[in-house]
């Protein structure tokens, strides 16, 4: 985990939001570990709106995948859906080969335990455990390690992160940047194949943003983790390897960054 | 249930000290209160209780006969018969058990019962000097009768040996006091049916009983005969049993066997005994009521939780936690608070009973004492823990349901939280 933090940043790294250049070039992408078919949201309860039309996409192994796009276009819906956290109204969702529209609640919450990590606006940690347990928590349920054996990964993904010192701090005692970075901790802890990151910059200034990119940049470039990140910044979305635009409830460009 | 999700219960308990340390004391206090109302109204009626059972006998077989014998008359139903029928006046009837040391042997060789006694008591007035008192009179044998109601273990003063020769009077406490009779003054004692006679106090009884202390009276039965008029009638047969629980069915094979009318010692207090049950019922009632608002605090609290930690159980969920990690975490919640509510209670509410145990006070009606009257029953306590639980677990239940149907994505939508 030692090349996955902010130090992996370039050191030379602009305080703008312009991404540096000239950039690593991108780890080619391996099999399809998340795809949508037909995929399609209304929500409402008296009226239904429906907020993500017929959305069909397939997502790589080792792919940094943005998705931009106007309020109300349907990014956070479909960011919801993929991650399981939501069912879709048609369409299903494959995450690493397996059906999550198929899954029950319990089958869906394993399905996010093994094989995703969230990474939120609003870092959205629990405010009574500390750095470190925020972090082990999640690992501690899928209950795949030992409980000395969680406590020491949760240390090096922590230190990975720059927060080695931070680890008895509780979320309140942090800055915006040191929680998202916590946030991302968290979601990396549990060895997830994809990151659904929902605006994970939203909340913070741009250094810390490009903080933030670099690290998930150095997820993808070094732990071979795909990041399917929503954002309405452009500057952080350039950051990604691939750029979905979306409009109305679809996506209406598909943009390969690699080159 | 997985240690993280107890560990999660106890960090967020924790975490909300001032808060859940006020459901506990809602707990608490309802505990405390089971217990001492409880441990009061038991130690009244537990005193009452034992002190009528070594006083009174378990089971009392009286004179009327359930089955009379049918008139001469009867055996010449179907024939003519020239008759004189003289009518007998009603004070020539004498009620009586007859053969009462028959029946009393037959008694006394029945599996349960302990003891047998015949006896003969009526009203009768003592007098002191001037002082008249109307008392009831119980002509005993006192050797048997002692076995029945160990009268001898409530003489204050004097002796009972004297009356097992058949000598003296045996006076209650508050007879004594309100003629003011001593040891060896000599009383008057007399009925309407019978003869006066002076006799010597020999002792003075204090059963704790003050309605009994203030109108018993003991003789020999042979002095009761000559006083009351009525020379070799028994009219009470007393009985003591080993289980007392089971008077009322030995009262019914009693009345089978003798066909003379027999009282359990339930019958005897039914008013007494309904009375406490009353009690009980409004004691319950009570607590009951104290403990639900112990609940509807750990329900209020609970509730007031989670809708402040919907955020956190968004979290909780998004991560991998199941629906029913979040239910357990929050009647996990519940369950400590109400267990520690409960013990604490349970610590406090002994204290309480001990200390009310100590307390110096006067008490006389029904049973006479100089301390508060307390009754420590283990029961009480495993009551209280298990009512807390209880109520702590299904006030909880409704706000743990609620935490486990939050859905994430409409935390993440900001439609909760």
């Amino acid at each position: 985990m030692s090349d996955v933090g902010p130090s992996s940043v370039p050191s030379g790294a602009p305080s703008t939001r312009r991404p540096p250049a000239p950039r690593l070039p991108w780890p080619e992408p391996g099999r399809v570990v998340l795809e949508c078919r037909g995929l399609s949201r209304d929500l409402g309860t008296t009226v239904l709106t429906r907020v993500l039309s017929n959305v069909s996409l397939r997502v790589h192994e080792r792919e940094f995948v943005s998705v931009t796009g106007a309020s109300g276009s349907g990014k956070s819906t479909l960011l919801y859906l993929l991650g399981a956290l939501d069912r879709p109204t048609e369409g299903s969702v494959l995450i690493d080969g397996q059906d999550a529209s198929a899954e029950d609640d319990e089958g869906r919450a394993v399905l996010r335990s093994e094989k995703l990590g969230f990474v939120f606006q609003f870092h959205f940690l629990l405010p009574e455990f500390t750095v470190l347990e925020n972090v082990m928590l999640p690992m501690l349920r899928r209950g795949a390690r030992s409980s000395s054996s969680v406590r020491e990964h949760a240390r090096e993904v922590i230190a990975a992160m720059g927060l080695g010192e931070l680890e008895k701090r509780r979320p309140n005692q942090l800055s915006g940047g040191q929680q998202q970075r916590v946030s991302i901790a968290r979601a990396v802890a549990n060895d997830p194949r994809i990151i659904l990151a929902d605006e994970p910059t939203g909340n913070l200034d741009s250094k810390n943003g490009e903080v933030v990119m670099s690290v998930f940049e150095s997820l993808v470039r070094n732990q071979g983790i795909t990041v399917v990140m929503v954002t309405h910044e452009r500057d952080f979305a350039a950051h990604a390897s691939r750029q979905l635009v979306m409009y109305d409830g679809e996506i209406v460009e598909d943009r390969d960054q690699r080159a | 249930m997985s240690r993280v999700v107890l560990f999660i219960a106890l960090r967020q308990l924790w975490d909300r000290k001032l808060l859940n340390g006020i459901a506990v004391l809602g707990v608490m206090l309802g505990v405390i209160v089971l217990i001492a109302i409880n441990g009061i109204m038991q130690g009244f009626q537990t005193k009452f209780l034992d002190n009528i059972l070594k006083i009174s006998p378990h089971v009392t077989i009286f004179d009327k006969q359930l089955r009379p014998a049918p008139p001469l008359l009867a055996r010449y139903a179907d024939d003519f018969v020239t008759a004189r029928v003289s009518h007998e006046s009603p004070s020539d009837r004498q009620l009586r058990i007859s053969r009462p040391n028959e029946i009393v042997r037959a008694l006394e060789r029945l599996p349960n019962v302990a003891a047998a006694s015949a006896l003969l008591n009526g009203s009768a007035v003592v007098a002191l000097g001037s002082k008249q008192y109307p008392v009831d009179l119980r002509g005993i044998e006192p050797l048997t009768q002692d076995r029945v109601t160990p009268i001898s273990q409530y003489v204050k003063a004097g002796s009972y040996r004297p009356l097992a020769n058949g000598e003296g009077i045996l006076l209650g406490n508050g007879v004594a006091t309100r003629i003011g009779a001593k040891v060896d003054d000599i009383l008057t004692v007399g009925s309407p049916l019978g003869v006066s006679k002076s006799v010597k106090v020999i002792g003075i009884f204090d059963s704790g009983i003050p309605p009994v202390d203030a109108s018993r009276v003991y003789v020999s039965l042979h002095d009761a005969q000559t006083i009351l008029g009525k020379p070799d009638v028994v009219g009470r047969i007393e009985v003591k049993l080993i289980d007392t629980d089971r008077a009322m069915g030995m009262a019914e094979q009693v009345e089978r066997m003798f066909g003379y009318d027999a009282e359990s010692w339930q019958e005897t207090n039914a008013n007494f005994l309904a009375l406490f049950r009353q009690q009980n019922t409004i004691i319950g009632f009570v607590v009951g009521a104290i403990l639900m608002v112990g609940g509807f605090g750990i329900l209020a609290i609970q509730i007031m939780i989670v809708l402040q930690k919907t955020r956190d159980i968004a979290i909780l969920r998004s991560v991998g936690f199941h629906r029913r990690d979040i239910l357990v975490a929050f009647l996990l919640q519940g369950f400590l608070i109400s267990l520690i509510g409960g013990l604490m209670g349970d610590g406090i509410g002994h204290w309480v009973l001990v200390a009310l145990g100590r307390l110096k006070t006067k008490q006389e009606g029904l049973v006479k004492s100089e301390y508060f009257l307390v009754y420590d029953d283990p029961r009480f306590y495993f009551y209280g823990l298990a009512f807390a639980m209880a109520v702590g677990l299904i006030a909880s239940f409704i706000p743990a349901w609620r935490g486990s149907r939050v859905e994430p994505v409409d935390v993440l939508r900001g439609q909760l939280g």
